[in-house]
């Protein structure tokens, strides 16, 4: 070991500190493993699942507590790790089976709370390094780390109900800072870190937030060229059940104006105001019975060309075909000749380039 | 309860580790172990060795707040990586990320600083008007500002 010859003082592990840290970190752990499950539920429901329609942005805000509840994580983790670094070098390696067993699964913990954490981070800029696909491995492992997170909990608990004093009078201080300065610099670090980031999806954030990402009022996600959609001529037709509207006759029915945001996975979020046609209104027009809609797009491919809008929603009078945002004509980035706008969905299921609705149940 | 908690965990992981199978190849396997691998080889030292400089170097009245300076300006700086570094990154999305980031960074960063120089200078002027008796770090440990 080079540590003694350094002639450093013997720093132990402070379990006190340790403690109080883990359970920040729970709580964001916590709060970002739920969010993400209910973004999944939301994206590929299951039979049981129901997400409601209000408030408008009700997935903005669990999208927005995703993201920013894991960028916090990232400080926070930071810092539990320092707290209990002596430990890692801990000697003998292991005492006993319970012992190796409880190592194994703070290894594991840590693989996969880093996995979450990174490709969450690079995920949320839009950035792969990695070749595997992202969102089933970020779900998946997302479970490996809270169940391995439950496991540690059950292990340490009875350390988090030694009394302060005590642990305190057993512990040295983690560096030069005092242990309350420690604990106040990390809530400082992770306050710094939500501050930096969370200009994405709060708005009045958006100026201070100098690592957030949505410059733009109203960002494209995937743009026209992307999707493979370059010019769209005067025979579009929009296809609901047997029927079929051109863009003048979309334009000539009666519009709904509403204020909804997009709010993507990504951690982003912005209010617009849209102007179109409500989806139950075509439907009823065409003389088809409400259930679950599928939405397609002119998108000849690509993962999201077409969403299923749930039969809650497809009966909501804010779930748009929107043919106009903010006052003006949609662009073929924002999906001219129309998009759907639905309340408190995922962006990637707002689908561009509509060309058909269709009751699939 | 803890038995409550820890199975629980087990179940949980174990269902994770069964949507995971099917995805699992070199390439994630190495995502999952780098972390653990980076923080404690690379990262901990780096910031063990970094703290050890500030402890021997930096006199007392500054070296709380160039630690405080120093743990902001290191999660400002990894929160930009997906940011500054990106030959990785999907096609271009209009609006999403084409603030300067660069800039940014910077502007926080220095801002984090004027806060720590202002913290010390502050600390030294208290300490001045309080005169130089009182237990402060220096004289508990002779050695603190060698």
């Amino acid at each position: 070991m080079k540590v003694p010859a350094l002639k450093v003082p013997a720093r132990e592990s402070s379990p006190h500190t340790a403690t109080r840290i883990g359970l920040w970190l729970g709580i964001a752990f916590g709060l970002c493993f739920v969010t993400g499950l209910l973004s999944h539920y939301v994206q590929h429901p299951p039979g049981w699942f129901a997400w409601p329609t209000r408030p408008v942005g009700l997935y903005r805000i669990t999208q927005g507590v995703h993201v920013t509840s894991g960028v916090a994580a990232i400080p926070l983790l930071l810092a539990k790790l320092w707290t209990v670094y002596p430990k890692l070098f801990a000697r003998p390696l292991v005492k006993s089976v319970p012992h190796a067993l409880e190592r194994g699964s703070i290894l594991v913990l840590l693989g996969a709370s880093f996995f979450e954490l990174v490709t969450g981070l690079f995920n949320a800029t839009q950035n792969y390094p990695w070749q595997f696909f992202f969102p089933p491995a970020h779900h998946a492992v997302a479970w490996i780390a809270v169940g391995a997170l439950l496991v540690h909990i059950a292990v340490k608990l009875p350390l988090m109900r030694t009394p302060a004093e005590e642990v305190r009078l057993s512990s040295s201080h983690p560096g030069k800072l005092s242990r309350r300065g420690f604990l106040l610099t990390t809530g400082g670090a992770a306050a710094v870190a939500v501050l930096a980031t969370a200009g994405g999806t709060v708005p009045w954030l958006r100026t201070v937030s100098v690592l957030g990402t949505r410059s733009a009022a109203l960002p494209v996600n995937r743009t026209a060229a992307a999707a493979g959609v370059s010019t769209v001529d005067s025979d579009w037709r929009l296809t609901v059940g047997s029927r079929q509207f051109s863009r003048p006759e979309l334009e000539a029915l009666p519009q709904t104006t509403a204020e909804l945001p997009i709010a993507c996975v990504e951690g982003w979020s912005a209010s617009a105001r849209w102007t179109g046609v409500p989806v139950r209104d075509l439907l009823a027009l065409a003389g088809v019975e409400p259930g679950d809609v599928r939405v397609e797009s002119l998108e000849r491919d690509g993962l999201y060309r077409a969403s299923t809008l749930p039969a809650a929603h497809a009966r909501d009078p804010l779930t748009l075909l929107a043919l106009e945002v903010d006052g003006e004509t949609l662009s073929l980035d924002h999906g001219y000749p129309c998009r759907l706008i639905a309340p408190s969905r995922p962006g990637v299921t707002q689908t561009k380039w509509v060309t058909r609705l269709e009751v699939v149940r | 309860m803890r038995w409550v908690i820890g199975a629980l965990g087990v179940v949980m992981g174990a269902w994770g580790a069964f949507l995971l199978l099917p995805l699992v190849d070199v390439n994630l396997g190495l995502w999952f172990a780098g972390g653990p691998v980076v923080h404690d080889v690379l990262l901990a030292p780096f910031l063990g060795g970094l703290g050890l400089l500030i402890a021997r170097w930096v006199p007392e009245p500054w070296r709380a707040p160039v630690q405080v300076g120093g743990i902001l300006t290191g999660v400002l700086g990894l929160l930009a990586v997906p940011l500054l570094w990106r030959p990785f990154a999907g096609p271009p999305n209009p609006g999403l990320n084409d603030r300067d980031y660069l800039v940014g960074l910077l502007v926080a960063v220095g801002v984090i600083w004027l806060g720590v120089s202002a913290a010390a200078l502050t600390g030294q002027a208290r300490r001045r008007r309080t005169g130089a008796g009182g237990p402060t770090e220096q004289n508990k440990r002779p050695h603190a500002d060698r």
